[in-house]
């Protein structure tokens, strides 16, 4: 897959990049506004080098493009998530091993990221962002004069 | 052969960058705890006429999951690969599972195994399992005494 073409950029998800609130409406203001507690859980990420930047991917079952938030502040990723449950509320639980509702993580990439070039796509409850390695923070060989 | 293996790149920050990503993991992610946890996470609701079975399987397509049902007990399983082309040692951060998964539960009552369903949502498995004629709740009209 090429990962620098446009047409995996996903413009239905909102990545923001540097400061801002949540929009109204988003993730991040539903759960503040949200009369009961909704239970918030960490999503397991795994970050790899690709050849061109950082590849992160994120495990948020139930997650749609609409309510998923991604910000890159200075260096600071975060991602958020609100999810539905896929069961009408009427249900009796009978058995329960996790809990539906939001996700939210945060961390620092200590690379310089090419925010212009971030790309995002969710597919089948699995978030991938492609953070491109700014030019200035890719490796250079010097030469050694003799 | 002994030495310091001068072949290798001498990168300090990488090391110290995987020696603090080692702690946090001990911190924040209890690795040991998560594979102590049933794999995938599973939630059973009972909607009077049946139950509804919900399973968190992100990244996973629903041919990769194999579903059974034998009386009233339901059995799944699959495999989630690891990403192809991505080294080992590219990876900064690895906290989603990989392997072989399976498994097994019995529900409560008795079900109708002809008429189950099953769909994939988002990352998340729902099997709608109906309950046996005889297993439905029934409402029962009291008749006044004359």
């Amino acid at each position: 897959m090429n990962v620098t073409n446009p047409s995996i950029r996903n413009p239905s998800i909102r990545v923001v990049v540097g400061p801002g609130a949540p929009e109204e409406g988003s993730p991040g203001r539903q759960q503040a506004e949200s009369p009961q507690p909704s239970r918030v859980s960490t999503p397991p990420i795994d970050i790899h080098e690709g050849p061109d930047g950082l590849i992160l991917e994120a495990d948020l079952p139930g997650a749609t493009d609409k309510d998923l938030f991604v910000q890159l502040e200075d260096n600071v990723l975060s991602l958020r998530a609100h999810v539905q449950s896929p069961v009408p509320q009427s249900a009796r639980p009978i058995h329960e091993e996790f809990s539906v509702g939001d996700f939210h993580r945060s961390f620092i990439l200590s690379d310089e990221v090419d925010r212009d070039r971030i790309t995002a796509e969710l597919k089948n409850g699995v978030l991938r962002l492609i953070l491109p390695r700014a030019d200035r923070a890719r490796s250079r060989r010097i030469e050694i004069r003799s | 052969m002994s030495g310091v293996p001068w072949q290798n790149r001498w990168d300090p920050l990488r090391e110290l960058q995987r020696e603090v990503g080692r702690l946090f993991d001990g911190l924040d992610g209890l690795p040991a705890l998560r594979h102590l946890r049933p794999y995938p996470p599973i939630n059973v609701h009972d909607e009077g006429e049946g139950y509804v079975l919900t399973a968190q399987l992100p990244g996973v397509c629903a041919d990769e999951v194999e579903l059974t049902i034998t009386g009233e007990t339901l059995t799944m399983r699959g495999e989630r690969k690891r990403p192809e082309g991505v080294k080992d040692d590219s990876y900064r951060r690895q906290e989603r599972l990989v392997g072989r998964w399976s498994r097994t539960i019995t529900l409560p009552d008795r079900v109708d195994s002809t008429q189950v369903t099953a769909s994939f949502s988002n990352g998340i498995l729902i099997v709608r399992i109906p309950k046996a004629e005889g297993a439905k709740p029934r409402h029962i009209t009291v008749a006044t005494g004359g």
